[in-house]
């Protein structure tokens, strides 16, 4: 069994091999069109998906659009001409980025108006809460105030002019004092609690006291209705430097937005990481690396089925389907790689889609011949496959080769169909 | 302070909502046709009966260009209809003509001898002629006055024959609709 597993092994780079030449028709200039149809392509909106553009499309009218595209291009028409076209036919529409005209400007103006009106709206909120938040910080208590705290503290009888809250933070102060003279708290506790009730009592003060004189002021305006405002306790400067930091931040942070985020939703490889190789430190995704040109492609993943990277092989072959569906080159690849891997089941579908599409294709043929011997009770099938595959035009080696393979398959097929003598029940 | 604070919700939410509104009770799929009024692109289609005819041939006749596919039922709806209101047209200085797009030739010919079909029928392979007309849900038909200007388009089905004797008789005094007609369709593959 292992020798004709590797045999087998052995055979497939063989086929490989030979017939790689034939599939690597396309020349340079070929591609090269290919590419400037791609780009007006990737310009134009599919009317099908809607949300796709033509060259991202698979639908049957973005396929004709691309078609229609390159027969241009090589009529000599430049790539403004075939937007034009097309604009012509399905108007403004048909562009994914609208032209800064008309309705189209507002497109292209409002993100903009909307970024300032925010950043305007954010800057002028933040403003106000800075403010409100100065205002119910409480105003550090000076000396003086701690003073008249300490000597309320100690006085026999408060004064009568006091309000309700001034006396009620002498009054903790006060029972703060007793508790400690009862030799419930300790003296660091006392102490630090001391320093804060007393604070505390004097902002309250100062409030108070700042109160009554506003008070005052208001009530001799009222009286006397004179232009005198009382002087108004002198702000400090605003920061400005704090806002060009917060500004400065805002851009910084808009660019590395700009920048990551269309690098996080751009095509990746299962498992390659948002940022690519950038910041991880990871292997850029294959898509990104390689042009997405077909043949290069293709060969790449040949030699990496050459070289048993299997992964490899089959992230370049899956980034070629993405490319063009139909590829059947790849799609048979595709499937070798899959029957290498040990998934017959899963290899057989890929197989068929490239059957579907070339029915005569010989590398589908025969690896569909080995999924089946691989799949229990699928031999026959196999044999019609490899049969199939005989009546193709194939060299003298494959030939032999899928000869060999038929003759071990028929074999297994008789001792199949021959009912076991003891049938273990 | 709070009337100002009315104001600016209002003065952002009623035209956010109308916005919405606006955007969501539209077809996201229509593509507003900015042929109506041009002169039609001209084309040559090949018949199934093998031979060729060009929409320059037509000149000085009304054309109703139809555009169709067997796989699509909005088409199948309209077709006899069709078939009909060509029966009374036939032999005024009217055309009919049906192109069939992104359709296999032997389900093509089905669908013709389905519904008895006797107006001139064309196929357009790769879809060359339905992306020069900017075709993008079928079926669509465009009435196409004597001097070769497109005066009418309409996407879907026809309602009726009233609707297409209306518009023909206005393509024939080469007075043009600048709102496209809609019905039932199936957008194209």
């Amino acid at each position: 069994m292992t020798t004709a597993r590797s045999s087998r092994r052995w055979a497939l780079s063989a086929v490989v091999a030979l017939l790689w030449p034939l599939l690597l028709g396309a020349t340079t200039a070929e591609r090269e069109l290919e590419v400037r149809m791609l780009e007006v392509a990737s310009g134009l909106r599919c009317p099908v998906c809607q949300n796709l553009s033509v060259a991202e499309s698979s639908s049957e009218l973005a396929q004709e659009m691309r078609a229609l595209i390159l027969d241009e291009l090589r009529a000599g028409k430049s790539p403004e001409e075939i937007r034009a076209y097309f604009v012509s036919k399905y108007g403004q529409w048909i562009l994914l980025s609208p032209t800064a005209r008309g309705f189209g400007l507002l497109v292209w103006v409002l993100p903009g108006l909307g970024a300032v009106a925010g950043l305007g709206g954010a800057a002028f909120a933040l403003r106000r809460w800075a403010r409100r938040g100065s205002r119910f910080a409480p105003a550090p208590a000076g000396a003086e105030d701690l003073a008249r705290v300490h000597d309320l503290v100690v006085a026999d009888a408060l004064p009568a002019r006091l309000s309700a809250e001034e006396a009620r933070e002498i009054e903790g102060l006060r029972e703060l004092e007793f508790d400690h003279r009862a030799g419930k708290l300790s003296d660091q506790d006392y102490g630090e609690l001391r320093a804060l009730y007393e604070a505390k009592a004097a902002a309250t003060l100062a409030a108070a006291a700042a109160e009554r004189v506003r008070a005052a002021a208001r009530a001799a305006e009222e009286a006397e209705a004179a232009p005198a405002p009382a002087p108004a306790p002198a702000r400090p400067a605003p920061r400005r430097w704090r806002w060009a930091a917060a500004a400065v931040f805002l851009v910084v942070f808009g660019a590395a937005i700009g920048f990551l985020l269309p690098q996080a939703v751009r095509v990746r490889e299962e498992g390659g990481s948002i940022t690519g190789g950038m910041l991880t430190g990871s292997e850029a995704p294959v898509s990104a690396a390689q042009p997405r040109d077909l043949p290069a492609l293709l060969d790449q993943g040949r030699r990496a089925m050459e070289a048993q990277d299997l992964g490899r092989a089959l992230t370049l072959f899956r980034v070629a389907l993405e490319v063009d569906p139909d590829q059947v080159t790849a799609r048979a690849y595709l499937g070798l790689v899959l029957l290498r891997g040990g998934h017959p089941d899963r290899a057989l579908p890929e197989f068929d889609r490239a059957l579907s599409r070339e029915p005569s294709f010989p590398q589908a043929l025969w690896g569909k011949g080995l999924a089946l011997y691989e799949t229990p009770g699928k031999t026959s099938e196999a044999i019609r496959t490899w049969e199939a595959l005989l009546a193709q035009d194939i060299s003298g080696k494959d030939r032999d080769h899928v000869r060999s393979l038929l003759a071990q398959a028929r074999q297994r097929l008789e001792r199949e169909t021959k009912p076991a003598p003891v049938a273990p029940r | 302070m709070n009337w100002k604070r009315l104001a600016i919700v209002f003065g952002l939410g009623v035209p956010l909502i109308a916005v919405l509104a606006y955007g969501f009770t539209r077809d996201p799929r229509e593509i507003p046709s900015p042929l109506i009024g041009r002169p039609a692109p001209p084309f040559t289609v090949q018949l199934f009966d093998g031979k060729e005819l060009s929409l320059a041939d037509l000149r000085g006749k009304v054309v109703f260009l139809n555009f169709w596919a067997s796989w699509c039922p909005p088409c199948r709806a309209e077709a006899r209809m069709l078939e009909a209101s060509w029966k009374d047209h036939q032999g005024q200085d009217v055309v009919f003509l049906g192109i069939n797009m992104q359709d296999r030739e032997a389900a093509a010919r089905e669908f013709l001898r389905e519904f008895g079909i006797t107006y001139l029928n064309g196929i357009d392979a790769g879809s060359r002629i339905a992306i020069g007309y900017g075709v993008w849900g079928l079926p669509e038909t465009f009435f196409i006055d004597p001097d070769g200007r497109i005066t009418y388009k309409h996407i879907g089905g026809l309602d009726g024959p009233e609707v297409i004797h209306a518009k023909l008789d206005e393509a024939r005094q080469g007075r043009l609709s600048g709102r496209e007609g809609k019905g039932d369709y199936r957008s194209v593959q």
